[in-house]
């Protein structure tokens, strides 16, 4: 269970600061699949960094009862001096997991071969997301925040992303943070809908997505 | 006591694969990699004492000027490192906030264990080889040094809990630092005993921190031959209002960072 409490996150602009939330209140159970939707600035990115821990909000309260990835998207998660081996080293390192069993996985998920050894800010877009994909697969965690990752890649990295993600971890909890409404209607049990630092719930996701491309 | 213990484990975890990848990032996995961190103290503390000693004259005050530079020099690095690399530190390590086991401290730790451990594998091996030339002595009190390394080393913790979010609250200070840490070296015992002093200045030089953990690493290596003057009150005061302000610093900072 994580729960959001009159979450409010302000950003500094200019001389003075902009407000990207405005007391967002959010319970994710386990197992539960909730997308995020919103136009571009409304906020989901900065959502799913709080839940995440990422970010610190200015106020309001996140609790967390499961353990829960970091967010998923390009950048983070992993440092573009270092080779894909010695991030998955480190990530092995820091939650406490053995490395030649990640390495294993990351391997098999990625299909990056030699790559591997290579520093990953010399890597495309779709082949970080591959790795960014595998190393957090490749932690058990309750819950996975994924933020837009998913729609980048080859046909094959998707069919990889949907069996490892809603099959074989169909029951962990999903925050799923897209604009593509195919994707949100097919796995999503509810949606959020983000707009203009307001957050509001819905419990039948094609009514969301009906609102959302009328915004 | 349960989540004590499992919160060790993962502090353990994360300050060692912190400094691990801190070690691959800045020294690399080729040719001689990490010992490159002892070899600039090293050349450094050598080349300045053989400069010194023949401006000077093979000893002053009764201690081979070589052996004083040294004592004196190889802590004054690990300073200077801990500090130029505490600016933006938090910025610079964003990426890593997205493991939420890591924290901002954490940063500023391992910071100043890479330059302690760094700067004692330097210091080692700079004595070794000049005992060996009969250049240095072979230390009278090795407890009263390491424990004036352990006093010197507590401060500069402290002093970089203080300014890595001072460095990102205000830019300035990263154009003042050069300066700052160049004007202080007068007042941080590393080329002078206090002993040599007027009476005045070594009055004044009672209130730096620094002074009193040098003076006690220059007693564990001379022994008698020096004068030395120090008092434990000091720098464990200093050190203890700095860690003081730094955590809070660090807890605002933390609140307010940006993670691209």
């Amino acid at each position: 269970m994580i729960d959001c409490q009159q979450v409010t996150k302000y950003y500094p602009l200019g001389s003075g600061r902009k407000k990207v939330l405005n007391e967002i209140d959010l319970q994710i159970r386990p197992g539960e699949h909730i997308g995020f939707l919103g136009r571009n600035g409304a906020g989901k990115t900065t959502l799913i960094k709080l839940i995440g821990g990422v970010e610190l909000p200015t106020s309001g309260k996140i609790r967390r009862r499961m353990s829960v990835s970091w967010p998923l998207g390009f950048g983070g998660g992993f440092q573009g001096s270092l080779t894909g081996y010695d991030n998955a080293r480190f990530i092995a390192r820091i939650y406490g997991q053995n490395y030649n069993e990640i390495r294993g996985f990351v391997e098999e998920f990625t299909e990056l071969g030699a790559q591997l050894k290579m520093p990953v800010k010399t890597y495309s877009s779709g082949m970080r997301a591959r790795l960014a994909f595998a190393l957090s697969l490749a932690i058990e965690f309750d819950c996975y925040l994924i933020d837009e990752v998913i729609m980048v890649g080859d046909a094959n990295f998707h069919k990889k992303c949907h069996y490892e993600l809603f099959e074989k971890r169909g029951d962990r909890a999903l925050v799923l943070a897209s604009h593509s409404p195919e994707l949100i209607r097919e796995f999503c049990d509810r949606a959020l809908i983000l707009h203009q630092g307001h957050g509001t719930i819905h419990h039948d996701v094609n009514e969301a997505l009906e609102i959302y491309a009328a915004l | 006591m349960g989540t004590f213990i499992s919160g060790w484990r993962i502090q353990r975890r994360v300050i060692g694969a912190l400094m691990i990848r801190e070690l691959v990032t800045r020294f690399g996995r080729e040719n001689i990699g990490f010992l490159w961190m002892m070899v600039e103290p090293l050349l450094f503390a050598a080349l300045v004492g053989f400069i010194w000693r023949y401006m000077k004259g093979p000893e002053e005050h009764g201690v081979s000027v070589i052996a004083f530079v040294a004592s004196g020099y190889l802590p004054l690095t690990l300073f200077r490192y801990a500090v130029t690399r505490s600016v933006r530190i938090f910025t610079v390590n964003s990426s890593l906030m997205y493991h939420r086991q890591i924290k901002v401290l954490d940063f500023v730790f391992v910071r100043v264990l890479i330059e302690m451990i760094g700067t004692m594998m330097a210091y080692l091996f700079i004595a070794i080889l000049l005992i060996s030339l009969d250049e240095f002595p072979v230390p009278a009190d090795l407890g009263l040094f390491l424990a004036g390394w352990t006093l010197y080393c507590l401060f500069t913790f402290a002093l970089c809990l203080v300014l890595a979010p001072l460095s990102e609250m205000s830019d300035v200070l990263e154009k003042i630092m050069p300066v700052t840490t160049y004007v202080m070296i007068p007042f941080s015992g590393t080329f002078n005993m206090v002993s040599w002093l007027t009476p005045d200045a070594q009055k004044a030089m009672y209130y730096s921190p620094f002074v009193h953990g040098m003076e006690m690493m220059r007693q564990g290596i001379f022994g008698d031959r020096v004068d030395a003057q120090w008092d434990i009150k000091v720098p464990i005061a200093a050190s203890l209002f700095f860690i003081l302000i730094g955590l809070a610093m660090c807890r605002r900072v933390r609140r307010r960072l940006v993670v691209e």
